[in-house]
């Protein structure tokens, strides 16, 4: 190859015609079209041209073999690194896993698994606000991750921006996971943890919503159904607790979990009987479902209305819970009842006037507080009892927290009466 | 080679039967040129060679990059935090080594990489000797492996030149070509180095060529490309730093960017100043205190890395730690300071490397160090913290390295982020105003006259006054002929005036002129019309060209017309080269320094 000198070079004189466009030549010997002082390159020789494809493809091969060679060096390296910052991590040592996972990620820049671990390790480690603009920064990148829109979600949740958790959570029920997840069971998984978050939050109306499309949404095979009981209980709802537990039983029927769960939401739902049936079954005691069972017994042993009392049990049962209730209200400081506990004189006057009704009412039923009075007067048993679940519903609300038994008295209040 | 080919197309020929074959087979003999060979425009080669050029240049710094990581890993191991002993003596015994083999063995790998390739293609003919290029790979690589406090993008800039160098001399270039061959190669190497084309483009024209020519930047910004593709194709498409996309809500927080512009521009200040005393000094030292500067520069950086090991290399991964509220912000701001005394003293000792990413560095640590100084101050406000990094290397690269729009689009390619336009842009203004207010000579022209070189510069260009022809121009004192008018009344209207030449106005904006002798000519019939007294046109002018254009237009030609542009038959004014002389001497221009006062 070589330049061949000032336009006009290698042109025909005879024809006098421009070498490169073919156009005239003017009387100076130079084209109009192109510009004068251009040189011409005639390419005679193609060995510079071949050479330097060759140089180029030599070059792209050197180039590609010490590049991977290198890639394969820093893939060893960042793997280390990550299998060490995941052995501080489980070893506790959050900071430690922070200096590892960033080093790995020195080695592996667009690791998203990485940049996903040093989050966690820094939120474990309390440096909040840059796991925070980590995870918007990969937000940018991946609007559509349901990892980090759940990670986000946490975050906010943790930072109490309810608003921003509840949106980021919706992304994430919405967004795309990764390959080999099981995608179906990890939105489930994300709609109950919003669900928990909002029974935790006490927003009850928004957790049903939530709570209800999941039970609709989630097979009946789902081992989830537990967990969503669980919420369901929490959020006050023993009756779909109980369908949860039943649908989670009929997996396996011997889960202690579940058994209790039910038994729980039977409680709840006022179902003693069935409560006490599911806690029978239990397998493994717990210190939750000896309570329970205490409680239930304690509820039976004071229920005068049970169907198996007898004449006698029935009477001692309305004595029982009316002294009860008495030393409740005189624990709380009513004159009345601190009267009648030490057995003297009820002066129904006497007191506030918000116990006064209650003075009365017990200055009646004081003298028929014995065996053989109560015995077939199925009237003052009923009268009894009316005053005794008023009287520990009036002290729940302003004596503090009740005594056991006096629990178990509410407990029989709601059955009877349907109040809370 | 030439019989072969000829023959090679006569059995072709023979092979080309067919009606359509022959059809295409004539096409391609079309393309062949009339000779039989391909005949080319040396420009329009010059465009295909500046795409090898910059795939060649890809390739180099690929290889570089991976060299200066080989480096680091071999030299301090691989975690980010090495061990003291480390942190201290490897520097420190780096230092050595490359002082050693740069003064023995490669003496023009000291300096600036973008002086260097400015001055092959003012000084040297487009000339960078293999031997820089090699040096500059190995010495640079090994002092920012060892932690020296330099970047790779600079001797990347001069490799790429290099390599553009040395295919233009080996293609036997013109004398003309060869010596633009190196911006070429330029721009190839700091595309690839800072993953941003555009950006590349930008600093090669503004600092390198410091001139926008048309002829050159086609094959620049061919180059730049595929040097980036090559880049790209190996080492990840990925922007250098992922912030979250910024959203100006408000017009009143600019104000509190104006401020990182400030605090931007007062760095840039004091580093170009700390630049500018310290390396004469160092210079100045006796000739054996060469062979130990960059050692003890090494030790120093070493020690201040015990504690802040930030300072150390480049420090890209650092940056993107800071833009992601990993240290407070009484940190960052040591952080840039001790950064500024390290980048200090390894480029004022001679250490081979650039200044590019240590000053996006020290930007990036005042960013961020604004971002939650601010944020503490006022917790209501809502401050990005990536943001301001990215923000604060911009104001920094424009009030140091004094490439405005360079650094504006620097921060749009590395951060791949648009929305952040609005504060980069006011950020980057009153860094370069102060730091131009302050210090008028930028960086690289004060390098490149501490050592002893004049190169010509866009950034002192831009503050010179231009003059305009308008400055030149006066009204003629006669009206322009008309072509068409007679000689008679042309001579009519001359008559009496001291002129000795006149304007003519051909019509359609073509104008001649004509001089008293030749239409006085007694032989001459006055009833026809001026226009057959017409040798030659002349180029008209306008108000608003410099006066270099009409010097290089009037030649040797009495006058030159300056017109409307909006009416080319409109005459607003006559200039001579006496009126340009005298536009010059009126304005009072100031010489052209040569030596930079302290």
């Amino acid at each position: 190859m070589e330049a061949g000198g000032k336009h006009g070079t290698g042109m025909s004189k005879e024809t006098a015609n421009c070498a490169v466009c073919g156009q005239s030549l003017g009387e100076d010997g130079r084209c109009r079209r192109c510009d004068g002082n251009s040189h011409v390159w005639t390419i005679q020789d193609w060995r510079p041209l071949l050479t330097l494809g060759l140089v180029i493809v030599l070059g792209f091969s050197f180039t590609r073999l010490v590049v991977n060679g290198f890639d394969a060096k820093r893939k060893v390296l960042a793997g280390q690194y990550y299998g060490a910052g995941l052995g501080a991590m489980t070893a506790g040592h959050p900071a430690e896993a922070v200096d590892d996972f960033e080093t790995a990620l020195l080695y592996s820049r667009d690791n998203f698994q990485y940049r996903l671990k040093l989050t966690d390790a820094l939120l474990a480690s309390g440096a909040t606000g840059e796991a925070l603009s980590q995870l918007h920064a990969f937000r940018e990148q991946r609007p559509a991750d349901a990892q980090v829109n759940l990670k986000l979600a946490r975050l906010e949740a943790q930072r109490q921006h309810v608003d921003e958790a509840l949106h980021y959570y919706q992304n994430a029920t919405e967004g795309v996971w990764p390959e080999g997840s099981d995608p179906v069971a990890q939105r489930i998984g994300v709609r109950l943890e919003e669900a928990e978050y909002l029974v935790r939050l006490g927003r009850q109306e928004q957790a049903e919503e939530r709570l209800m499309a999941l039970a609709a949404a989630l097979p009946a095979s789902s081992p989830e159904q537990g967990r969503l009981g669980d919420l369901f209980l929490r959020n006050g709802d023993p009756g779909r607790a109980l369908s949860a537990y039943q649908a989670e039983l009929k997996l396996e029927r011997d889960s202690d979990a579940a058994i209790l769960g039910a038994a729980q939401a039977s409680f709840a739902a006022g179902s003693y009987a069935t409560a006490r049936r599911y806690l029978v079954e239990l397998r493994t005691e717990t210190p939750e479902s000896h309570a329970l069972l205490e409680q239930i017994e304690r509820m039976e042993a004071l229920d005068p209305f049970a169907r198996s009392a007898t004449g006698t049990v029935r009477t001692e049962r309305t004595m029982a819970a009316f002294r009860i209730a008495v030393d409740r209200l005189a624990g709380c400081g009513v004159p009345f009842a601190q009267a009648l506990s030490r057995g003297e004189k009820i002066v129904s006057a006497a007191g506030p006037a918000q116990w006064s009704e209650f003075a009365k009412w017990a200055e009646q039923l004081s003298p028929m507080m014995s065996e053989r009075r109560l015995r077939g007067r199925d009237d003052v048993i009923e009268s009894t009892m009316r005053f005794v679940f008023q009287a520990e519903m009036a002290a729940q609300k302003d004596c503090g927290k009740p005594a056991l038994n006096d629990e178990a008295l509410l407990l029989l209040a709601r059955e009877r009466l349907g109040a809370n | 080679m030439t019989p072969r080919i000829g023959q090679s197309r006569e059995r072709l020929a023979q092979l080309m039967s067919t009606p359509v074959r022959r059809k295409y087979f004539e096409t391609l003999l079309r393309m062949l040129g009339p000779s039989g060979l391909v005949s080319i425009r040396e420009e329009q080669f010059f465009l295909v060679l500046a795409i090898a050029i910059g795939i060649l240049a890809g390739f180099c710094v690929v290889l570089f990059r991976i060299a200066i990581a080989e480096a680091r890993l071999w030299l301090l191991g691989s975690s980010m935090h090495p061990s003291a002993p480390r942190v201290v003596l490897v520097p420190a015994a780096m230092g050595l080594v490359i002082a050693v083999l740069a003064v023995r063995f490669f003496p023009r790998v000291r300096g600036s990489g973008v002086n260097q390739t400015k001055g092959a293609l003012y000084i040297y003919d487009g000339y960078i000797s293999a031997e820089t290029v090699v040096g500059k790979f190995v010495l640079s690589a090994l002092a920012i492996g060892s932690g020296q406090s330099l970047g790779p993008e600079d001797p990347a800039l001069q490799i790429g030149a290099g390599v553009a160098s040395a295919l233009g001399r080996w293609l036997k270039l013109s004398k003309e070509r060869l010596r633009l061959v190196t911006p070429v190669g330029a721009a190839a190497g700091l595309a690839a180095a800072f993953n941003a084309p555009i950006t590349a483009v930008l600093f090669v024209t503004e600092e390198v060529i410091g001139r926008w020519s048309a002829g050159i930047l086609g094959a620049v910004v061919l180059s730049a490309i595929s040097s980036v593709v090559v880049e790209r194709w190996f080492m990840g498409d990925e922007p250098l730093f992922r912030v979250p996309l910024y959203h100006l809500d408000h017009a009143g927080e600019l104000v509190a960017y104006a401020v990182l512009g400030v605090v931007g521009g007062v760095a840039s200040l004091v580093f170009v100043k700390v630049i500018k005393h310290l390396r004469p000094r160092l210079r100045s030292l006796p000739q054996w205190s060469q062979y130990v500067q960059p050692g003890v520069a090494g030790l120093l950086i070493g020690i201040i890395a015990i504690w802040y090991p930030q300072v150390m290399g480049a420090g890209y991964e650092w940056m993107d730690l800071a833009m992601h509220n990993r240290f407070p912000w009484e940190l960052l701001g040591i952080i840039a300071g001790l950064k500024l005394v390290s980048t200090a003293l390894s480029f004022a000792t001679g250490t081979p490397g650039g200044l590019f990413a240590p000053v996006v560095f020290m930007g990036a640590m005042l960013g961020a160090a604004v971002a939650m100084a601010e944020q503490m101050l006022f917790p209501a406000f809502a401050v990005p913290v990536g943001a301001y990094a990215l923000v604060g290397m911009g104001a920094l690269f424009a009030g140091v390295l004094r490439a405005p729009m360079t650094s504006v689009f620097m921060i749009l390619e590395v951060s791949g982020n648009y929305s952040i336009i609005l504060p980069v842009i006011l950020c980057n203004t009153i860094s370069y105003v102060i730091s131009r207010g302050f210090q008028p000579v930028p960086l690289f022209d004060l390098l490149s006259r501490q050592d002893g070189l004049d190169l010509p510069s866009l950034e002192e260009e831009r503050g010179q006054t231009a003059l305009l022809v308008e400055d030149a121009m006066h009204p003629s004192k006669v009206r322009a002929l008309r072509g068409d008018e007679t000689i008679r009344s042309a001579r009519e209207v001359v008559a009496g005036g001291g002129e000795e030449a006149f304007l003519v106005s051909l019509g359609e904006g073509r104008w001649s002129v004509l001089g008293r002798e030749a239409l006085a000519d007694p032989a001459t019939d006055d009833g026809l019309a001026v226009r057959v007294l017409v040798r030659a046109r002349v180029p008209r002018l306008y108000q608003d060209q410099s006066l270099e254009v009409a010097l290089r237009f009037i030649k040797d030609r009495p006058m030159l017309p300056v017109v409307h542009r909006d009416n080319l038959d409109l005459l607003m004014g006559v200039v001579s080269v006496e009126d340009i002389l005298g536009a010059y001497r009126r304005a009072g221009l100031p010489e052209p320094e040569t030596t930079e006062s302290s």
